[in-house]
């Protein structure tokens, strides 16, 4: 039976960046990956924008996937793709056994720690209650964009776009440079779910609609989709009767929302954030489990990649050193104003260090003030002059300047300025 | 129920708007109502349960649109001039199964259906219970067969190599008074109508074997023989079985019309030609009535009645292991038990169907309606039910006469015709055993031309393609050894591989769709439904048939996915 030290399970960008950061550690390290190629759904995203925060430029998602399969490349790591993970089976003394599916066969590996890289998949039609027929012509935005991007395949000529996430605007756009007419986004939230500068960039440059507070209701046709009913939605997001219009189109992309890919985690015992739908870690990005660690889209949502590749450097360095002990976490909170803070735990024998934490405002906030409160009382505080639910925010905390111990209980929240 | 004591009840209902008539030993209902709820309001007024003097429905309504049956764009010769000893319209359950059984016999056998694939009506569209035929009594058709239709399955599942899992249903009640009533109800089923394994638990058992129910449940009728089966992989397995003896499957071929001659069908026209049979076997679903009709045999009328079905996450799999319902006594009149949750053999859950009357016979289109009012119900099962977990729904019509019990007879006025009409539930549960008589109603008509003999080749032994997943690493690494398509997964949430997928365009009866492929393999069929390994499903089929992407479908020939290549 082959042994490493690490095995690190999905070869996109946090996986990649896992694998090399496992290897500079001092690991021994196989990354494996399901698809052909390395790189995830980064191959995918031809548009521009990625590596403004690490590398100060603007590169397509090939580019931005290529500096970090290089550097993976020159490590030597050993990888295998087109290789499935069917199971893991936690060891009696500590450590892994993962089971592969290849073309060579079935092979057991046997790993000290894993990194679960597995990213995140998307939220279906059904999954946001959309009714009517069965027709071809529903996708989710990643399926359209594959078809795309990869295949070189025009998925619709006219469309109507649900949901403003990151993905559907830029899908928006790379369409109507392909021809199709795209009738506009709608969203049935009051706000745009995406980035800023993908509205600016993919929808207004184009003149394409934004409707919020809309969604889909109903697709027709039974064969290709002919089109669909939109209505307008109440604050619930519940359609308002009488407001339902039929476009006619050929087919409907769904950008509604992104699911962290956490079935290896669960068959492991890792308790799932319900806020973040991935694993609970603490600041070394290991989960409840003892040596499984979590990074990217698995852990939580990203709207930048850049932070994916940081996650994945910090999970796969943490798993590298890791070393076999109790441990002793304590709680980081978020409170109400916040949606989600990640890590969720902070280990006082290992995070008493600078930290790196993200965190998502829950609602539109102008002029506020993120605080830190340590048995609340406040210990840390930072000023924001707005935050938004699409921007992930990201910052360090050095917890050594706090004094710590197992009772205390850490908490996030926002407090915003009145008439702020 | 005398004609002048129907005419009575319709008229103190709806005047003169309706009258009942007596014709070729119908009833006939005629006249004009505003409703398709009107109609069926009327015609079970008229009906009397499982009778054989079947209501026949001609009340023009405003409401009904005349919408016709949707046809197959193909159009070829391919089946011009044949002549089969037997020609099987209709390709759900119990067509199929007919065909199977049929091909015991050196018979020259075709079955036509309209759509695409098998099984892509009702019978795709249930909820795929075995049932123990507990609410059935003695007297109609579906109680004749439903024991013996139950006993085969485990048989038929096996020769077919169909999953079938015997997982015991729970009728649930949480009226602890009822139980007396009850236990005399299952001692009466017991005594009266054979069904003979039904028994009482208390509801410290049924929490015991099923820990997520409700907790207020006092008492369960356990059902220990109830099933559960994949319906549309059994229907498919069916007939891959019955063309690996030499019978004919012709898919998107549509029945137009027939030509009668001396009180018998000379000839069945279709989209792709005229076929001259011998016999033929009306197993048309929803459409039976219709085929009647062209045959010149329409002695009972259909009421299509819809349901919809939730497919639960996999995770919820895990909640529950059986097939239950709480029964609350209500005054109800639906005619179907409006639902349950079942644990199906692919471990997701699923629940449901409603029941809701409908003059669309293909309307499949799904209602947020119907999943609330399901859930509404099932939640008093099982608290843990969510619907968080649904990861899609689908909508069936299910074929009732107004009698509420099969058609299983010769033409009454047609003579080389059988009916299997009106199937419903438990439609699925009975086919094994409605199709050996069938068969012998066959045979049994065309021996009176000519001998008729065995196949002799016959093979009830049907394989499957190999489901990896399911196998020991050793087994599944043997089998990569072979055929190294099998180690390349294609499907995440499915596990399921290329080699399996390509196993499936290989088969007896090609069906090369992303959904002919989802249904015989089960790519798309999980959680992600088809985001992730829609495209690749897709590449392997366009490699296969040789074609370019953008041919390859969904399912008909126009559910196009892909309009050509970019610019």
């Amino acid at each position: 039976m082959r042994t490493f030290d690490t095995v690190v399970i999905g070869g996109g960008p946090a996986g990649l960046a896992a694998a090399t950061a496992a290897h500079e550690n001092g690991a021994k390290t196989l990354l494996i990956e399901r698809e052909a190629r390395l790189g995830g759904i980064l191959k995918q995203c031809i548009h521009d924008g990625f590596g403004l925060v690490r590398f100060g430029e603007k590169l397509s998602g090939p580019e931005y996937a290529e500096r970090f399969i290089d550097a993976f490349c020159k490590a030597d790591i050993p990888a295998m793709t087109l290789t499935f993970v069917t199971r893991i089976a936690p060891k009696e003394n500590g450590g892994f056994h993962v089971t592969l599916v290849s073309r060579d066969g079935v092979e057991t590996v046997e790993a000290k720690t894993l990194v679960l890289s597995t990213g995140c998949r998307e939220r279906t039609a059904k999954q946001v209650s959309i009714h009517g027929t069965r027709p071809a012509g529903v996708f989710t935005a990643g399926t359209a964009q594959h078809l795309t991007n990869l295949l070189g395949e025009l998925p619709t000529k006219r469309c109507v776009i649900l949901g403003s996430g990151d993905i559907g605007l830029i899908m928006a756009r790379r369409l109507t440079l392909e021809g199709a007419k795209v009738l506009g986004v709608y969203e049935a939230k009051p706000t745009p779910s995406g980035l800023t500068r993908n509205i600016h960039q993919c929808l207004h440059d184009y003149n394409i609609p934004l409707y919020l507070s809309h969604t889909v209701t109903r697709v027709f046709g039974d064969d290709r989709l002919t089109a669909v009913e939109i209505a307008e939605v109440d604050d619930k997001m519940q359609p308002l009767a009488g407001t339902e219009q039929i476009l006619e189109c050929d087919a409907l992309i769904l950008s509604v929302g992104l699911i962290p890919e956490n079935e290896l985690a669960e068959s492991l015992g890792v308790e799932i954030d319900p806020k973040t739908k991935g694993p609970l870690c603490n600041g070394q990005l290991m989960t409840s489990v003892d040596g499984v660690f979590s990074c990217g889209n698995a852990l939580h949502v990203n709207d930048l990649v850049d932070y994916v590749s940081e996650s994945g450097e910090c999970a796969g360095k943490n798993a590298a050193l890791y070393v076999r002990k109790k441990r002793q976490e304590i709680p980081i909170n978020a409170a109400k104003m916040l949606s989600y803070i990640v890590p969720q735990r902070l280990n006082l024998d290992a995070d008493n260090h600078e930290t790196v934490l993200y965190f998502r405002s829950r609602d539109i906030l102008n002029g506020c003030t993120l605080k830190m409160r340590i048995n609340g009382e406040e210990a840390f505080s930072k000023k924001y002059p707005f935050l938004r639910p699409p921007e992930m925010e990201r910052l360090t905390v050095d917890f050594s300047k706090y004094p710590l111990d197992a009772s205390s209980e850490i908490e996030f929240d926002i407090e915003v300025k009145a008439n702020g | 129920m005398s004609l002048v004591r129907i005419n009575k009840k319709l008229y103190a209902r709806y005047g003169g708007a309706v009258r009942a008539i007596l014709r070729d030993g119908c009833i006939v209902l005629q006249g004009h109502l505003p409703t398709w709820k009107d109609v069926v309001d009327a015609c079970q007024t008229a009906a009397t349960k499982y009778s054989t003097t079947h209501v026949v429905n001609d009340i023009v309504c405003d409401e009904v649109k005349d919408t016709p049956m949707r046809l197959p764009s193909l159009h070829d010769n391919a089946l011009d001039g044949r002549e089969p000893d037997v020609l099987v319209i209709g390709g759900g359950i119990s067509g199929v199964s007919i065909a199977r059984e049929l091909s015991r016999w050196k018979l020259d056998i075709l079955l036509v259906d309209k759509e695409p694939d098998l099984a892509l009506q009702a019978s795709g569209r249930n909820d795929g219970e075995v049932h123990p035929g507990i609410d059935l009594s003695k007297g109609s058709l579906k109680h004749h067969y439903i024991r013996k239709g139950n006993e085969m399955y485990a048989q038929v599942c096996k020769e077919l190599d169909v999953p079938f899992r015997r997982v015991g249903q729970y009728v649930c009640f949480n009226k602890g008074y009822l139980k007396p009533l009850v236990a005399l109800y299952c001692l009466w089923r017991k005594q009266h109508d054979g069904i003979s394994d039904t028994k009482l638990i208390s509801g410290e058992e049924l929490h015991r074997v099923e820990p997520n129910f409700g907790e207020e449940f006092k008492f369960a009728i356990s059902n220990p023989s109830s099933g559960c089966v994949c319906p549309y992989g059994l229907t498919i397995a069916y007939a891959e079985n019955a063309v690996q003896n030499g019978a004919e499957v012709a898919l998107n071929t549509a029945v137009l019309s027939m030509q009668l001659e001396n009180g018998k069908i000379k000839s069945v026209e279709t989209n792709r030609g005229t076929i001259y049979p011998h016999l033929v076997i009306n197993a048309a679903g929803v459409f039976s009535e219709d085929i009647a009709k062209m045959a010149g045999d329409r002695f009972f009328s259909i009421h299509p009645r819809r349901g919809t079905n939730s497919i639960l996450d996999k995770k919820a799999g895990a909640f529950m292991h059986s097939i239950a319902s709480i029964k609350e006594i209500t005054r109800s009149k639906t005619h179907s038990k409006g639902g349950g949750i079942l644990h199906t053999v692919h471990d997701n859950l699923l629940v449901g169907p409603d029941a809701v009357e409908t003059y669309e016979k293909e309307n499949v289109a799904t209602h947020r309606e119907s999943i609330e009012h399901v859930f509404a119900k099932q939640k008093k099962t099982m608290p843990r039910l969510s619907e968080r977990d649904i990861i899609t729904y689908f909508t069936g019509v299910r074929a009732p006469t107004f009698e509420e019990d099969f058609i299983i007879e010769h033409g009454r006025k047609t003579k080389n015709l059988i009916h299997c009409a009106g199937i419903q539930s438990p439609g699925l549960t009975t086919a094994p055993a409605v199709a050996l008589d069938v068969a012998d109603m066959a045979v049994e008509m065309l021996q009176k031309e000519k001998a008729v003999k065995k196949n002799t080749d016959f093979s009830p032994i049907r394989h499957g393609v190999p489901v990896l997943r399911e196998m020991s690493d050793e087994q599944r690494a043997e089998m990569i050894r072979k055929n190294p398509d099998y180690g390349i997964m294609v499907c995440r949430c499915e596990e399921v591989s290329k080699g399996e997928i390509l196993d499936a365009l290989r088969s007896p009866i090609c069906v090369p769709t992303v959904d002919g492929v989802k249904k015989r393999v089960r790519p798309g069929m999980g959680r992600c439904q088809g985001g992730f390994c829609s495209p690749p499903v897709m590449q392997i089929i366009a490699e296969f048939l040789g074609v370019p992407l953008s041919e390859v479908k969904k399912s008909s020939a126009e559910s196009t996915i892909t309009f050509g290549r970019t610019k």
